[in-house]
């Protein structure tokens, strides 16, 4: 399966996009890392661009939320009915609870929200869910 | 006209910048006090010269900042560039500037060089009369190095690999070199006048698993980028490893390599310096095993006989610390050092046979690759991944190195990409680590290796 992964925003922690990535390629996922400091255009495009089947968004200093607002909108607009949409890492500037962040992003179109999540839970939750799709 | 005098006219003509008095300049540079420069310094000192980080937005503060590490008899003051100047954005800077000017609060990371000008920043570096080390992170640095050194400021620190790999994304990397180069010939134009200006390398790139062979290549090549424009003085870098032992190996093959390649182009007058940094990976959240830390990469600094230490402080896991910390923690490295005094060197001759190897074979395909300048060689190799940073966020790095820590806490390569280091190397490396069949568990160990000092 295809994965176009990237970090939204200005954000650079490069860090961990480079443990999502091996882990991903490890797991058997064939992976597209748009890197740092990537746009949520930019994710659009290159799930269109590589047909992918999951698109895996990671944030480390919380600015995502300003920046997936409008995924419900392109998501229409693109019809990428069939992609997975996940995000994961730091969600929010400052403390906050999961029962506050978990319905929140999925309601800008999300179908797996990983707040403060270790990195092969959350992998593993996504295989999950894959396998009960399928 | 030159065509490079007709470039600096250009580069100095902004509207953020005072007019640029170049023959005033020549004439302060060539008059100033000996003091003021680290190559001076390192010529007359035999022990380790201190030096931390420190940059705050105002005249003031930065004032008040150097009279705390003179009280603490520093040996080179730092001074750090915020990042807005980084980005060449100096309108942004100058806001920001206005704003902590009137507000008592600091709204930016660093000392806005360019906005504070050569004139008024020259008098705070003349009064205190010690060494001055410009620590930035710019691409294109050419007007704040103009003006750091009509400021009397004489180290710069950077280059075009070590200030892109670990902290841009896209910014191009031919134009990079071709702005260093201009750099370095303005620091070399300079050296002439009195003693030399110091270029030092920024060999910690990612602090994230990078190997030796690769932080030691791309401060060679560094090295000779600045050496083949006429700089003659030059300091190569590297940080805490993680590992005592390889530290040792690190730094007794680092200064044979300089010679070696320095030699190699025909540079036989130059100083080459080693500059060690305390750990700068993630650090303790407890303040006593930070201090821990922080005093055992002075011992290791003093265990090498570096030429000079860049030191962290208890508050690093923080944020910035306040002046009393750092100066605090400048104070106890010198008594650390006053301390360790002639520890005997560690040796460790297979392994620096093997990391020797390694370095060369890269180099030589540097050296092969066929492009007609060493700039362009050096740019080629990082395309192809023969030089391949790992963790680096730039679009043009390969990431196909993978490393991980042997039961030592070395760095050993895993995967090797394409560096072009012989099997006989890569199997030596690979025989260090005994590795999990599952994936998962060796990016878990990869994961834990990161944050191998943290607590």
């Amino acid at each position: 399966m295809k994965v176009v992964t990237g970090v939204v925003g200005n954000d650079i922690h490069v860090v961990a996009n480079r443990l999502i990535d091996i882990s991903l390629q490890a797991r058997g996922f064939e992976v597209f890392n748009l890197g740092v400091n990537t746009h949520l255009e930019e994710f659009i495009d290159a799930a269109v661009e590589s047909d992918a089947d999951i698109i895996l968004i990671s944030s480390l200093n919380g600015e995502a939320e300003g920046w997936c607002r409008d995924l419900q909108f392109l998501r229409a607009e693109y019809a990428l009915k069939n992609v997975v949409f996940v995000i994961g890492g730091n969600l929010s500037v400052g403390e906050a609870k999961d029962e506050d962040i978990v319905p929140k992003y999925e309601s800008y179109g999300f179908d797996l929200v990983f707040h403060q999540v270790d990195l092969n839970t959350g992998l593993d939750k996504l295989e999950e869910f894959l396998g009960k799709r399928s | 006209m030159s065509l490079h005098q007709k470039e600096r006219d250009i580069i100095v003509q902004n509207e953020y910048v005072d007019n640029f008095d170049f023959s005033e300049i020549e004439e302060f540079i060539t008059n100033a006090s000996k003091d003021l420069f680290i190559s001076h310094k390192f010529k007359n000192s035999s022990t380790t010269l201190v030096q931390p980080r420190g940059g705050f937005p105002t005249y003031n503060k930065q004032y008040e900042l150097y009279e705390e590490f003179e009280k603490a008899d520093i040996d080179v003051m730092p001074l750090t560039i915020d990042s807005h100047t980084r980005l060449n954005d100096y309108g942004s800077a100058k806001k920001m500037l206005m704003l902590s000017e009137a507000n008592e609060v600091d709204m930016l990371n660093g000392y806005p060089l360019v906005n504070h000008g050569y004139r008024n920043t020259r008098k705070m570096v003349t009064h205190f009369n010690r060494p001055v080390s410009l620590r930035h992170g710019t691409p294109d640095a050419r007007l704040l190095i103009e003006t750091a050194l009509a400021s009397g400021i004489f180290e710069i620190e950077g280059g075009p690999i070590t200030y892109l790999l670990p902290y841009s994304k896209n910014f191009p990397l031919d134009k990079a070199f071709l702005y260093w180069k201009y750099v370095e010939r303005v620091c070399a134009n300079y050296s002439g006048l009195n003693e030399p200006i110091n270029r030092e390398s920024f060999g910690p790139l990612t602090a994230t698993l990078v190997p030796p062979c690769i932080t030691i290549v791309i401060q060679l090549l560094e090295m000779l980028l600045s050496l083949e424009e006429g700089v003659k003085s030059f300091s190569v870098s590297f940080a805490q490893t993680g590992s005592v032992n390889q530290d040792a190996v690190m730094a007794n093959v680092i200064r044979k390599m300089a010679d070696f390649y320095a030699k190699k182009i025909g540079v036989e007058d130059a100083t080459i310096n080693l500059v060690y940094h305390q750990w700068m990976g993630a650090f303790p959240r407890n303040k006593e095993f930070s201090d821990s830390l922080i005093n055992t990469s002075s011992f290791i600094a003093s265990l090498v006989r570096a030429d000079k230490i860049i030191i962290k402080t208890r508050d690093e896991a923080f944020g910035i610390p306040t002046m009393q910390c750092n100066a605090q923690s400048v104070a106890n490295t010198k008594y650390t050092f006053k301390v360790l005094k002639g520890l005997p060197p560690i040796v460790d001759e297979e392994e620096e046979a093997i990391l020797e190897e390694e370095i060369h074979s890269i180099m030589e395909a540097v050296f092969n690759d066929s492009a007609d300048t060493l700039w362009r060689k050096t740019f080629n190799s990082i395309k192809n991944g023969i030089i391949d940073v790992p963790f680096s966020p730039h679009i043009i790095n390969h990431n196909a190195v993978v490393t991980i820590r042997d039961e030592h806490s070395n760095i050993r390569i895993i995967e090797k990409g394409n560096l072009p280091i012989s099997e006989k190397c890569f199997a030596y490396e690979k025989s260090k680590v005994k590795l999990s069949e599952d994936k998962t568990t060796v990016i878990n160990k990869i994961i834990e290796d990161i944050g191998v000092m943290h607590e």
